[in-house]
């Protein structure tokens, strides 16, 4: 057998063993709540990537160290098999519900479960959880059993951090190539010398800052499930939500503005958080990302309202504020919460066309890197700002000049400025022919007129940025299906910052030395 | 024993910001949920929801004023 098969193999088994784990503690949830007919869709679920992973991992438990072309396909496939075995408890419960086995109790069917009969929906949901995009396939979250409610925001939560990220803090040991995959999964910062340890605080962090956020929603005003749920999702810059018209359905400004300290946390990279708790709060105007995570959010809050208001949307300053705030920092955080749907006030799609382009530039950049979100991140813009600017400034200085960029307390040398620029460029430039490609796709699916472009630019831009708003595009009706083939792919790529996905890619079309 | 002796939780909490405070917020945290789904929405429920909520974001200013 090929060693890179064998490496490979024996990481994603493991990979398919840790969310085996997440399968098998979800069967708490249907027990609680008394939906035992769930229960067996969640143990097959979970025994399929457990006997898969088991196999391959103790097959392969030899294996070499990765190195980084491993490291790329490991995360690029893992997560996309990941994806596929995350979408099993939906169809599997979709169709317990639809036999009715009288075994097992008599569950209604509803036209939104029914949805997940076909395997396409409940993969794209699989995939829209796990990169934390929010897009989904339901119509109404509400009817949902409680069972498939928390797998959504279990997933979303989980793949906030990672999927790479939990199977290190629970499977790896120091020294098995850990570092490897964690940078393969969009991931650079260290806490720790350790990448294990690392990872094990970052989830300490996450979990003490998913209490804080249930405790807080709670006590504004959201019942206990919805703010166990919307905590998780809200701080993993998820966006799924259990309740028909996401947040707007408490149409509580207290919920609205609870959530944005929420969204916010999730977007501020982890290294930063463990300083701040450290006692380092310097850190929130000291690192370049967070300081612009505040100036980037509050220059947008404040366009977008502006725009909203002046363009008669609401018709008072703080029904502005409240939904501009809101809105722009869900999208810019990648969480993708709604607050502005007809049910309770003006739609998003309805907005006017420079109000819905100020969002979807908002979705474009991000947040931190090393945090929860999705995007080109702001560390990537400001890279690419600076290093514009000293290109261009270059000329005013003779050739003879040593000129060094300053990033983030760094002095980069020419050498390394042109490393960081070409690795921000070339994201960039990649993101934006996939935005491009995307959208060409959905405007020759869709129905001509039935959308304008700044919608399905939107659209695009929430699905490869992983953030979930929508236009109205997405649903199992209204999307096409190889529009959500596309997405899956947008989503997909979105997470993992397309190049692990295009080096797999590579390595499937030209078989890429592995065998 | 050692904190990283513990059952479960230890490797856990040997993990952290290094503070028994917010190791503690870590473990009550959980307890404090469940109770509320348990009792439900009443004074004490709310105000101890609420006294965690304010006593995290106070010590982590008590942190930072200390550092």
């Amino acid at each position: 057998m090929n060693e890179a098969v064998e490496t490979i193999g024996r990481d994603l088994g493991r990979m398919f063993q840790a969310l085996a784990g997440l399968l098998f503690v979800s069967i708490l949830i249907p027990i609680v709540w008394g939906e035992y007919y769930a229960i067996p869709a969640l143990l097959v679920s979970g025994l399929i990537p457990f006997a898969i992973g088991y196999a391959l991992s103790s097959r392969f438990r030899k294996a070499t160290k990765p190195g980084k072309l491993h490291g790329m396909i490991i995360a690029a496939l893992g997560w996309f098999c990941v994806a596929i075995f995350g979408s099993l408890p939906f169809v599997l419960i979709a169709w317990t519900v639809e036999f009715a086995p009288p075994i097992l109790g008599e569950p209604s069917q509803t036209s939104t479960l029914a949805a997940f009969t076909n395997p396409l929906n409940a993969l794209f949901e699989s995939m829209s959880g796990f990169t934390g995009t929010g897009l989904t396939m339901t119509d109404n979250e509400e009817v949902l059993p409680r069972t498939l409610q928390w797998w959504r925001s279990f997933i979303e939560w989980v793949g906030g951090v990672g999927v790479i990220v939990l199977t290190t803090a629970i499977l790896a040991r120091p020294g098995s190539g850990s570092l490897t995959l964690y940078e393969s999964e969009a991931r650079s910062e260290r806490i720790h010398p350790s990448i294990v340890s690392t990872v094990q605080t970052i989830w300490w962090i996450f979990i003490l800052f998913t209490f804080v956020s249930i405790l807080l929603l709670w006590v504004v005003g959201m019942p206990i499930w919805g703010a166990i749920n919307h905590g998780m999702t809200g701080l993993a810059t998820g966006g799924f939500s259990i309740t028909d018209n996401s947040i707007a359905t408490y149409d509580s400004a207290a919920i609205d503005f609870a959530l944005l300290p929420i969204m916010l946390l999730g977007s501020i990279a982890f290294p930063v958080h463990y300083l701040i708790l450290r006692g380092d709060l310097r850190n929130l105007y000291a690192d370049l990302q967070t300081r612009w995570v505040f100036i980037y959010m509050g220059i947008g809050t404040a366009l977008l309202t502006a725009l909203v208001y002046v363009g008669d949307t609401y018709d008072s300053l703080f029904t502005a504020f409240r939904y501009g705030s809101f809105q722009f920092i869900s999208a810019a955080t990648c969480a993708g919460f709604q607050t502005a749907v007809d049910a309770t006030n003006v739609a998003l799609g309805r907005w006017p066309t420079q109000a819905q382009l100020t969002v979807s530039f908002g979705m474009l950049i991000g947040g931190a890197a090393g945090s929860t979100v999705g995007g080109i991140k702001l560390i990537r813009a400001l890279t690419l700002l600076k290093g514009i600017r000293f290109r261009i400034s270059d000329v005013f200085y003779p050739e003879t000049a040593v000129r060094r960029l300053r990033i983030n307390g760094r002095r980069l040398n020419e050498q390394e400025m042109r490393q960081e620029f070409e690795e921000a460029a070339i994201i960039t430039a990649l993101w934006l022919i996939f935005l491009g490609i995307g959208t060409f796709v959905l405007l020759l699916l869709l129905p001509q007129g039935e959308y304008t472009l700044e919608n399905v630019l939107f659209e695009v831009a929430s699905a490869q940025g992983n953030v979930g708003l929508s236009a109205g595009i997405t649903g199992p009706e209204s999307l096409p299906t190889l529009g959500k083939i596309m997405f899956l792919f947008n989503m997909w790529i979105g997470r993992l910052e397309i190049i692990p996905v295009l080096v797999l890619l590579r390595a499937g079309f030209r078989r890429g030395g592995l065998y | 024993m050692r904190i990283n002796e513990l059952p479960i939780v230890g490797e856990l909490l040997e993990s952290g910001a290094e503070d028994r405070i917010f190791d503690s917020l870590l473990l009550v945290g959980p307890l404090l949920i469940l109770v509320i789904a348990l009792v439900g929405r009443s004074v004490v429920t709310t105000g101890l929801a609420a006294a965690y909520v304010v006593f995290f974001v106070a010590y982590v200013l008590y942190r930072g004023i200390r550092h």
